[in-house]
């Protein structure tokens, strides 16, 4: 026990130490972040005027009306920009399985998927967290939520898990590079298929495809679901106070899982003579 | 003449060999299409018609503004951008074509090869998963096409006035997103217009961005009266000489820049 207390340490340890260097890569590149900070918002904003003028036009979209949709974006979007933080790397294992770049982590006393991520932490995903808190806050407003304890709570517990679930995606299409050996870079298919099904309510989408999303492949539970609960909105799959926690579930159960798949790539991987 | 035809050729070999690029752009607008046509199904739920379109012209309108943004890629910017920083650019101009020529016929000859491989698979699933995009009138097709061919150009001197600034920034990685997206909400391509709140809509009228998807597909689906759409060709012609000439002066004092740079 007391052992797994100092190993724990140590991951800490070690963990604030490499968010601490990902701090100074700002100072060290100001112009490149400026531009990004830039560039980033605005795609998410372009994206929130998009349903802003159409859902105005309307009225609503299958009974979500457009404050409903602003905490949905809003949320949405935190839990994107929270992935691209600790996850993004996920996109790019294909080039570390065929450059051999494990072996610098294989020959580490830390797990490998530990170091994978946490010594490549994407600081400027924090250029898709600002317009997510403003879009958020925007919503909460417009909805006049009551925030509460709870309330803080859950949506913590929500972000936690959403982000859990993207990075747990990210990990599991990465990984294939372990069989398939080739470099396909996933990122721009995730994001465009994640975009679409967080960003708007999936109950607008044909029910075969709300049961992929739902059990297949668990995108329903990053944004759909959880905020369907903290509004009060019902769908046909889970409702009450007790999705968020759901979706934290999810979460663990999906970065577990693409992990285990990890663990099996990388045994192959070791296995190709290195 | 026949030099920059002979790039057009090359390129589109070129394309032809780069298959994955071609899927990837498949399975992008795949996606794009058929969850835009189940939004625009979820907000016509209760039928009828909205800014004067119903849900049919509407799904032909994504079908073909998924079409038209294949005809609309420009690697310029980046061409442009690669140049400057590798400093293949001075050397480029020494070459007996011009510079932007070369561009130019690399983009054609781009889009060539994607006809191919990607306008008519999009087509093919559109059709097949969506609604076959009839035109509304097929008399209308000629105007269609010069329409096509005026937002072609508005588009492709815009990307090359706008990599230009590569020759100041160096790094313009960040300003070519910020220019897309921007591009991708006023211009039409994913929201037509006609939603936007009416002051907006009103000044975007004047500026070159709505004649790059919106006013073809208008005529597409057959939204707008026979006035409207001479008076919107109008200015889509205007624009289009109008940032021909801004571009001439540019290329002018761009070639003048590297040359005094490079001695």
């Amino acid at each position: 026990m007391k052992k797994a207390f100092k190993e724990l340490g140590h991951y800490l340890d070690v963990t604030i130490q490499v968010i601490k260097m990902a701090f100074l890569t700002i100072v060290e590149y100001p112009a490149n972040i400026a531009g990004w900070m830039i560039s980033n918002p605005i795609q998410f904003i372009v994206g929130f005027a998009t349903i802003k003028f159409v859902v105005e036009s309307f009225g609503e979209i299958n009974g979500w009306n457009y404050g409903q949709l602003a905490f949905l974006y809003g949320l949405s979007v935190m839990s994107h920009a929270l992935s691209m933080i600790f996850f993004v790397q996920g996109w790019f294992m294909g080039y570390f399985v065929l450059e051999g770049d494990f072996d610098r982590y294989l020959t580490r006393p830390m797990s490998v998927l530990y170091q994978f991520f946490f010594t490549n932490i994407n600081i400027f995903g924090i250029t898709d967290l600002i317009p997510g808190i403003l879009v958020f806050v925007y919503g909460c407003i417009k909805c006049a939520v009551q925030v509460t304890p709870f309330f803080v709570l859950q949506v913590l517990v929500m972000l936690i898990g959403a982000t859990l679930i993207r990075g747990g995606i990210y990990i599991f299409l990465g990984s294939t590079s372990f069989y398939t050996k080739s470099t396909t870079d996933f990122g721009m298919y995730t994001q465009e298929i994640m975009d679409k099904t967080t960003l708007y309510p999936i109950s607008m989408y044909p029910e075969s495809l709300q049961f992929i999303l739902t059990y297949l492949i668990p995108i329903g539970w990053v944004s759909f679901y959880p905020v369907s609960s903290l509004l009060g909105i019902e769908n046909s799959v889970l409702n009450g106070m007790v999705v968020p926690f759901v979706t934290l579930l999810v979460g663990l159960l999906v970065i577990t899982l693409s992990g285990l798949f990890f663990k099996a790539g990388l045994k192959k991987y070791e296995s190709a003579g290195n | 003449m026949k030099k920059y035809l002979y790039i057009i050729k090359t390129q589109i070999i070129k394309r032809l060999t780069y298959a994955f690029d071609v899927y990837g752009n498949i399975l992008v607008q795949t996606i794009i299409m058929i969850t835009s046509a189940f939004f625009w199904k979820a907000l016509y739920k209760d039928g009828g018609t909205a800014g004067g379109v119903d849900v049919d012209s509407m799904l032909v309108y994504i079908i073909m503004s998924s079409v038209l943004s294949v005809l609309l890629i420009t690697n310029v910017e980046k061409r442009i951008e690669q140049s400057v920083q590798k400093g293949t650019v001075a050397t480029d101009m020494m070459k007996p074509v011009s510079l932007f020529g070369i561009y130019f016929a690399e983009d054609i000859g781009t889009i060539i090869a994607l006809i191919l491989q990607n306008i008519l698979p999009i087509l093919l699933i559109g059709s097949l998963l969506i609604k076959v995009p009839k035109m509304a009138d097929l008399r209308d097709l000629p105007i269609f096409v010069l329409s096509v061919l005026l937002s072609f150009f508005i588009n492709w001197f815009l990307a090359a006035l706008f990599g230009m600034m590569a020759f100041s920034a160096v790094n313009i990685d960040a300003l070519i997103q910020v220019k897309k997206h921007l591009i991708r909400l006023v211009s039409g391509s994913i929201i037509p217009l006609w939603f936007f709140p009416d002051p907006i809509a009103n000044v975007l009228k004047f500026l070159p961005f709505p004649y790059i998807y919106q006013l073809p597909l208008s005529i597409y689906i057959g939204r707008g009266t026979r006035a409207e759409i001479f008076t919107g060709m109008e200015i889509q012609l205007a624009w289009a000489v109008v940032l021909f000439l801004v571009f001439l002066f540019a290329q002018k004092q761009i070639t003048r820049k590297v040359m005094v740079q490079g001695g």
